[in-house]
């Protein structure tokens, strides 16, 4: 599904990724865990083709190599992206929010539109706040609203760029969990964080990123994590 | 083309309600300035075609000419020329007599000294200086023939301010287009980039190009629509306000008013949408 051939990536002097190479499988769940300006970021970018490796070839599905503006704007619609700060749009509501990413994927009718929003509100839990705007919503609620934008077109793969940085703990595990279940549906997920334990909770195969260089964690269970998301029905998995 | 794309323009048009107000009225004065201008051709053309109406030329034949002589020569100049009308010495005279008016004068004239003419109403296609200058070279070689008079100096002259009023329409005509350029690539821009960071996130998102230009275009369109509209609108007012001072002028014919409006709503989106595409490529994501 993804693949990173001895990808490197430079801004300017700054070198943001090392000779990285990694590959990903169909609905596979991966938790990039590296500490901040580690690389997470730009690893997610190139995938989402926001921006070009300097060396090396990043292949997500059938997408590989430089793209064209219409091939980078297919490629995305069949991505689910959250990011730490939710980028929703403040001046439309919650349904509009989610109901943008339904129309931009452009395969339902006018129809079709108001169901699929409902049911991604629903499966986040926001049904009832469809009318609010952001401003009005929680942080929690914010990040909710952008996965059931990030899922409302079922896409294979989500990309979570530090998806509880601006979290406090309950809502923190309430959207790692809705991830998770997200992932057990189906879809591939790409989590960034610079969070063991966040990373710990998460699960999945587990890779470090340091200065750019990415490895794979020795051991899934970062034991030694502070025990930050406490909430039951959280625990890591395996645990 | 959805609901959903012209409820987008809706809102964006309200959102920035300023600057959407400050476009429509930068482009009904361009677009007035233009729409007068039309105005002033209409009217003009219309006094000139008026005038090239009343171009004719006159054929004044030999005393000695015979009746089927005159019957061919109008035939063959009807043919080549255009339109003819005979007219007798009587008929000359008897015009010259209304015109002149004093009674005594024309009785101190023994005999009628006018000839007979052909009058010819010359095709359009005709009545320029020129094409008028040959024709009646030609025609004064034709047997039976004396000579030919077309009014040369009035003719040129008259040639002369059609040809001026043309190249002011043209000038007058850029010189709007280039401000509705202006205008409408600058508001374009400025609205893209007033919502740049919904821009980037429908990028980011997946969207197309035209999907995100849509409204926008839409926008440009509905604003040119309005502008063009206040332009008609104004113009109107200007006619039926000076209409009562200045016998003859009429406002334009629908069919050029409507194309003043299609035209203005085809530059508005030509220009968008190629406003739009340089601002979304320079907006990356």
């Amino acid at each position: 599904m993804i693949s990173f051939e001895h990808v490197t990536k430079r801004y300017g002097e700054r070198l943001a990724l090392d000779d990285v190479t990694w590959r990903m499988d169909e609905g596979e769940l991966v938790c990039i865990l590296g500490h901040s300006a580690a690389g997470k970021t730009t690893l997610l970018r190139l995938i989402m083709h926001e921006t070009q490796p300097t060396s090396g070839n990043v292949t997500v599905g059938t997408f590989r190599g430089r793209l064209s503006r219409s091939h980078r704007a297919l490629l995305r619609r069949k991505l689910g992206i959250v990011y730490e700060d939710f980028r929703l749009l403040p001046d439309r509501s919650v349904f509009e929010n989610v109901a943008l990413a339904v129309r931009i994927d452009g395969h339902f009718h006018d129809s079709e539109v108001i169901p699929r929003t409902l049911r991604a509100l629903q499966e986040v839990g926001l049904h009832s706040k469809q009318t609010l705007l952001p401003g009005e919503l929680s942080f929690g609620e914010r990040q909710r609203c952008a996965i059931a934008r990030a899922i409302v077109n079922r896409p294979a793969l989500i990309l979570a760029d530090e998806p509880t940085g601006a979290l406090e703990p309950r809502s923190a595990s309430e959207v790692l969990e809705l991830l998770k279940r997200v992932h057990r549906e189906g879809a591939a997920l790409v989590v960034g964080t610079t969070r063991p334990d966040v990373a710990a909770v998460v699960g999945g195969r587990q890779l470090l990123l340091v200065e750019g260089r990415l490895s794979e964690a020795a051991d899934a269970d970062t034991g030694d994590a502070e025990p930050f998301l406490s909430i039951p029905g959280t625990a890591p998995e395996g645990a | 083309m959805h609901l959903f794309h012209f409820r987008e323009a809706w809102r964006s048009f309200t959102a920035h309600s300023g600057l959407s107000l400050t476009a429509v009225f930068s482009l009904a004065a361009a677009l007035t300035l233009s729409a007068l201008f039309l105005l002033v051709s209409w009217n003009a053309n219309q006094a000139l075609r008026a005038m090239a109406d009343r171009r004719e030329m006159v054929v004044y034949l030999q005393d000695d000419v015979s009746d089927s002589d005159v019957q061919a020569l109008q035939e063959k100049i009807g043919e080549l020329y255009g339109e003819t009308t005979y007219v007798s010495r009587d008929q000359a005279w008897e015009e010259f007599s209304q015109q002149i008016g004093d009674a005594e004068l024309l009785r101190a004239v023994d005999t009628n000294p006018l000839p007979a003419s052909l009058r010819v109403k010359l095709k359009p296609e005709l009545q320029n200086f020129v094409s008028m200058e040959e024709s009646a070279n030609q025609i004064g070689k034709m047997p039976g023939v004396e000579t030919v008079r077309f009014g040369g100096e009035w003719v040129r002259r008259l040639d002369a301010v059609d040809a001026s009023a043309r190249r002011a329409a043209f000038a007058v005509g850029l010189v709007v287009a280039i401000a509705i350029v202006f205008v409408v690539h600058n508001t374009m821009r400025l609205t893209v980039l007033a919502r740049r960071h919904q821009v980037e996130i429908m990028m980011r998102l997946g969207a197309s190009d035209r999907f995100i230009a849509m409204p926008y275009l839409i926008e440009a369109i509905l604003q040119a629509l309005v502008a063009a509209l206040i332009a008609l609108g104004l113009v109107f007012g200007l006619q039926r306000l000076l209409s009562s001072h200045m016998e003859g002028l009429v406002f334009l014919p629908w069919t050029w008013a409507l194309a003043f409006v299609g035209g203005s709503i085809l530059l508005a989106w030509l220009v968008s949408s190629v406003a739009l595409t340089r601002v979304l490529r320079s907006a990356g994501a």
